[in-house]
């Protein structure tokens, strides 16, 4: 009896911890300036729109930043505050080069449910990776960066989660695009 | 289900996560203060597995004989892809017999030993390796007149949350396939590829319906001959990636048959064939 109690008193623990990093408010820092996308078909399943995103990268001579965070995401949290407590030095770098552009799932949305949208054509997760030639096609991981040319091309493969670039130095990196 | 479940299910996704795809825990790691480090630089964990393995004798560091690719952030630390290139010719002269493939700071950081004839033609590997944190992988290679060359590479891993690992495929365990990519070519070095349909547990997998951790249970070696003659033996840890992949070159003279025999840690024996005849 007493085996059992000990992993679920640490559970709970963990659960309420991560709990109240979740209730703080979602999506990325308004100094970013970034466009928050909205997922349309909700529930049955969550369609991300990129059209306007590649339509303004065109007219804007820019790159795209596309953040796919979770409401309920521990992780996207700790990431988004790193920008928050970064903007200072970050914004400009985010501002000089790219169209930043938040979309806002829920971890419940695994890769069978979430969908991309470009124009009249609409694919599931794993499509949408297939087509840019992602590897992360094999796992959705909230959250998750695509860096995209005005065309929609990928600029570089990028890792799951955002843990390897929150630091300033990373996030730079990642910004100028060396791998 | 009732919030606290689904809340419970989220929690195990995001422990799914990270230890199925066995990567630092990032809520852990200090802001600013991630470690970072060049290429070339060594590290307390590679002194030691160094002294372990050469005894005294000290691998010379550079690109000329042996290069390591690894990207410096890969899509999924469960499966960072890792390539060695080899700048010289299998001869009978001067020859690559042996080679390693180290992650300084995995649990277990020895990932591959691979012997290796002069069957193999040209010693470039393939394969996909877990990276457990930031942390320098790094080949070494022997060649047959003694002289030890390495390379290395830094790399950046880290995880989020997601669904568990996929696990319905357990009956296909061993199932081992080879492959040639790009054809036949005859009297020359040929890439091959061979797959072992393994779960390759690390032993610090999480359980996420029995919240118990997964035993311990890996591809311990991979042998392959071809035309019966032996082209390379690899002893692997489980730092190799879940189903696991080599790939490979071997000089095929004539029809034969490309084997690779393959025992895991729990003494299973799997066995994968491909007839190869005829000019590709």
């Amino acid at each position: 009896m007493t085996r059992w109690l000990t992993p679920l008193r640490t559970w709970g623990l963990v659960i309420a911890l991560w709990a109240s990093i979740a209730a703080v408010a979602a999506g990325l820092p308004s100094r970013y300036g970034a466009t928050v996308v909205q997922p349309a078909g909700v529930p049955d399943r969550y369609e991300f729109d990129l059209s306007d995103a590649l339509r303004r990268a065109r007219a804007e001579g820019k790159r795209l930043y596309v953040y796919l965070g979770a409401d309920d995401c521990p992780y996207c949290r700790k990431y988004e505050a790193f920008l928050q407590r970064n903007a200072d030095v970050l914004v400009p770098h985010f501002a000089k080069d790219y169209l930043v552009y938040d979309l806002r799932s829920s971890l419940q949305v695994q890769a069978d449910r979430l969908r991309f949208r470009i124009g009249n054509q609409s694919w599931s997760y794993k499509e949408f990776m297939q087509r840019l030639g992602d590897e992360r096609a094999r796992l959705l991981v909230y959250p998750s960066v695509w860096l995209l040319d005005a065309q929609g091309k990928p600029l570089m493969q990028m890792p799951a989660g955002t843990g390897t670039f929150e630091t300033v130095p990373e996030q730079l990196e990642i910004l100028r695009l060396e791998q | 289900m009732t919030d606290l479940s689904s809340s419970r299910r989220r929690a195990l996704q995001c422990f799914a996560a990270f230890s199925a795809a066995p990567v630092v825990w990032p809520a852990l790691a200090a802001e600013g203060g991630l470690p970072s480090a060049a290429h070339s630089d060594s590290s307390p964990q590679w002194e030691r597995v160094a002294a372990s393995l050469f005894a005294g004798r000290t691998p010379r560091a550079g690109r000329d004989v042996v290069q390591l690719h690894v990207p410096l952030r890969a899509a999924y630390g469960a499966s960072v892809p890792v390539k060695v290139v080899s700048a010289l010719p299998q001869t009978p002269q001067l020859f690559v017999r042996r080679m390693w493939l180290v992650v300084d700071k995995n649990p277990s950081p020895l990932a591959a030993v691979l012997d290796l004839t002069l069957e193999v033609g040209q010693a470039d590997f393939e394969t996909r390796l877990r990276v457990d944190e930031y942390s320098h992988v790094r080949v070494v290679s022997e060649l047959s007149n003694g002289e030890l060359h390495t390379d290395s590479r830094y790399v950046k891993t880290s995880g989020g949350c997601s669904a568990p690992p996929n696990r319905d495929a357990l009956h296909l365990i061993g199932k081992t396939v080879l492959k040639l990519p790009a054809g036949l070519k005859l009297d020359q070095p040929t890439p091959a590829d061979v797959t072992v349909v393994h779960p390759n547990d690390t032993g610090f997998e999480l359980n996420n319906v029995t919240v118990m951790y997964i035993p311990p249970h890996f591809v311990r070696s991979i042998k392959i001959s071809y035309d019966r003659r032996k082209v390379f033996n690899a002893d692997l840890d489980f730092s190799v990636s879940e189903n696991p992949t080599l790939r490979f070159n071997f000089v095929p003279h004539g029809p034969g048959e490309l084997r690779a025999e393959v025992t895991d840690s729990k003494d299973a024996s799997f066995v994968g064939t491909l007839l190869v005849s005829g000019a590709g």
